[in-house]
């Protein structure tokens, strides 16, 4: 019998434990540790942040559904990895810390054969000074709670522009090397698109602010896209976009501090400005969580299990980003030390950035950190799921592998709510590393399979992704049918 | 605001009818590209 701890239900940990529990007998163990007892379709909070859909549409209570479906769940976080266990347990554990009801604060020792390490991102706001949900005119929609507290803001904003207020709206990133610009570009449209429906578009100045060195970059160092019969770069695209919708911008910037109503910022050409806001959202950079982790004689190993994120089956080695190459990226998400222990989604340490790295000539590093968005999120913890199994029967190689050098994805972002009026930008891109030397003349990118479509389509393709996934994350039946 | 989608792309981009079938086409595209499988970079056939 075999013990599979999971460490976090987001997009990676639930499609894990998911899958585990379905292809494995009762007699092993699927046991989810995470602090937040709700399962949420993180793409949607987008809509939540505009008032289009409440918190409730979005997320589902999990324990029930583990209860019912034989899965083990404790309502903690994680503090401390001992894979080799200690003097007292001599099997590996990790250390947890109850967040709620009377074992609040407790901590116990929850013993593996095989863990699952799928925390995701810290949302990392104290790397920008007064970057603080809620604070400063700021907000994030990171979660379904700043969310729902960004909206709240938006619409007093709206209700002033409608009594004649003129009001300025920044959205982007808020740190020079924050990752998930697609989330501030869906953002962005959809704040655009309702002001629009809410009569308030001319008493407002919309304004993009991000790390990337030119639009369209995405974390993804651009992207060369077929769209209808023409091939377009996702500059061109995002540049068209912008400009039809009157969205200012504002690129190359790393914001560094947040004052109430004011962006600091400096850009690559080594300038420092401001930019003055009355509503802001502005991505965090995305951290590891700090994790600390020990041997058996209670000796320091951090450094063999973390690198920020979890190290896994990466080529870490400092190359310039000429050098990169698809084969740095990991396949299995194994961490090399350990081989028990796995990190899919965004909890594994990347080799290096996918966009090219620049600094301003202050030398400030300034470009955007490599995304991992939901589809490889999903597709690396269902193939971590496979090996595991695979080792459990006693299979010694793991057969299951998916690099993101070798992987497609699909981005839908939306760029307006509404069955009739609603919109959305629709690409998709293979692979999402790009492969220079396989795809030499398309900027590393196949390009039947990387294309950029715009319109009312996409906006359904997203509400019926939106349906599908949630479906599919309550495992009613047939779910498994439904690909990550 | 600059014009940079014309009057005949826009009645293409948010007709029902045209974004129907074009609906079909970019859920079929997509499970194709994404159901297409995946895999590893660094044995010899690249796969
Ligand atoms: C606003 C927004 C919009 C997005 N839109 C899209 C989109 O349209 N399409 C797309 O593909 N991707 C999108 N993404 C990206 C997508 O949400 C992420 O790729 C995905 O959520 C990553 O999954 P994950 O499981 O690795 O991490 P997460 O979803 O962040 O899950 C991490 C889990 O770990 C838990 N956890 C945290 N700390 C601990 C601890 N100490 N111990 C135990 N558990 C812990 C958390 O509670 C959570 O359950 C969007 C992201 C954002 C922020």
């Amino acid at each position: 019998m075999a013990k599979i701890v999971i460490l976090g239900a987001g997009i990676a940990g639930h499609v894990a434990a998911a899958h585990l529990r379905r292809k494995l007998p009762k007699k092993h163990e699927v046991l989810v540790v995470s602090p937040n007892s709700n399962y949420q379709w993180i793409p949607s909070n987008i809509w939540v942040g505009i008032g289009r859909m409440k918190s409730e549409q979005i997320l589902f209570p999990l324990p029930p559904l583990y209860k019912k479906k034989g899965i083990g769940y404790k309502q903690a976080k994680v503090t401390t990895f001992h894979p080799e266990g200690d003097a007292e347990t001599p099997k590996p554990y990790v250390n947890v810390e109850y967040v709620v009801g009377d074992h609040k604060g407790k901590t116990e020792k929850v013993t593996y054969d095989y863990l699952i390490n799928a925390t995701g991102p810290k949302l990392a706001f104290d790397m920008t000074e007064g970057l603080n949900p809620g604070t400063n005119k700021a907000y994030s929609v990171c979660t379904y709670t700043h969310a729902e507290h960004a909206w709240h803001a938006l619409n007093t904003l709206i209700q002033e522009m409608k009594q004649g207020k003129k009001a300025k709206i920044l959205i982007g990133t808020g740190h020079a090397k924050s990752t998930c610009q697609g989330a501030a570009f869906e953002y962005i449209l959809n704040v655009e698109k309702e002001l629009r429906r809410h009569g308030v578009r001319d008493m407002a100045e919309v304004t993009w602010i991000a790390n990337e060195h030119e639009l369209g970059d995405f974390g993804m160092d651009g992207m060369l896209m077929s769209y209808g019969n023409n091939i377009m770069k996702s500059s061109e695209m995002v540049e068209m976009v912008f400009e039809d919708r009157g969205i200012k911008w504002i690129i190359g910037a790393g914001v560094n501090k947040i004052e109430d109503g004011v962006a600091h910022y400096e850009t690559l050409d080594g300038e420092f400005h401001t930019e003055t806001y009355d509503f802001a959202m502005l991505i965090p950079a995305f951290s590891g969580h700090g994790f600390k982790a020990y041997d058996k004689d209670n000796n320091d190993i951090t450094k063999k299990l973390f690198k920020g994120f979890m190290i896994v089956d990466a080529d870490y080695t400092p190359r310039p980003y000429e050098e990169w190459s698809v084969q740095d990226w990991p396949e299995t998400y194994q961490n090399p030390t350990y081989d028990n222990i796995f990190a899919p989604g965004i909890a594994f340490a990347p080799p290096h950035a996918i966009s090219k790295p620049r600094t301003s000539k202050n030398g400030t590093p300034i470009s955007p950190a490599p995304p991992r968005t939901g589809m490889p999120s999903g597709m690396t913890a269902k193939l971590v799921a496979d090996n595991i199994i695979d080792m459990i029967n006693g299979k010694k190689d793991l057969h299951h592998k998916g690099s993101m050098g070798n992987m497609g994805a699909a981005c839908i972002a939306s760029a307006g709510y509404g069955m009739t009026q609603g919109s959305g930008v629709s690409i998709t891109t293979f692979p999402i590393v790009p492969d220079y030397h396989k795809y030499p003349d398309t900027q590393g990118r196949k390009l039947g399979k990387t294309f950029g479509s715009i319109g009312l389509a996409g906006h359904w393709l997203k509400l019926a992704l939106h349906y599908a996934f949630i479906y599919k994350a309550k495992m009613k039946p047939f779910w498994w049918l439904i690909p990550e | 605001m600059t014009r940079r989608i014309s009057k005949t792309k826009r009645f293409y981009m948010q007709n029902p009818i045209i974004q129907f079938f074009k609906f079909i086409w970019l859920s079929l595209k997509i499970l194709v590209i994404v159901a297409g499988g995946h895999g590893g970079t660094r044995n010899v056939n690249g796969q």
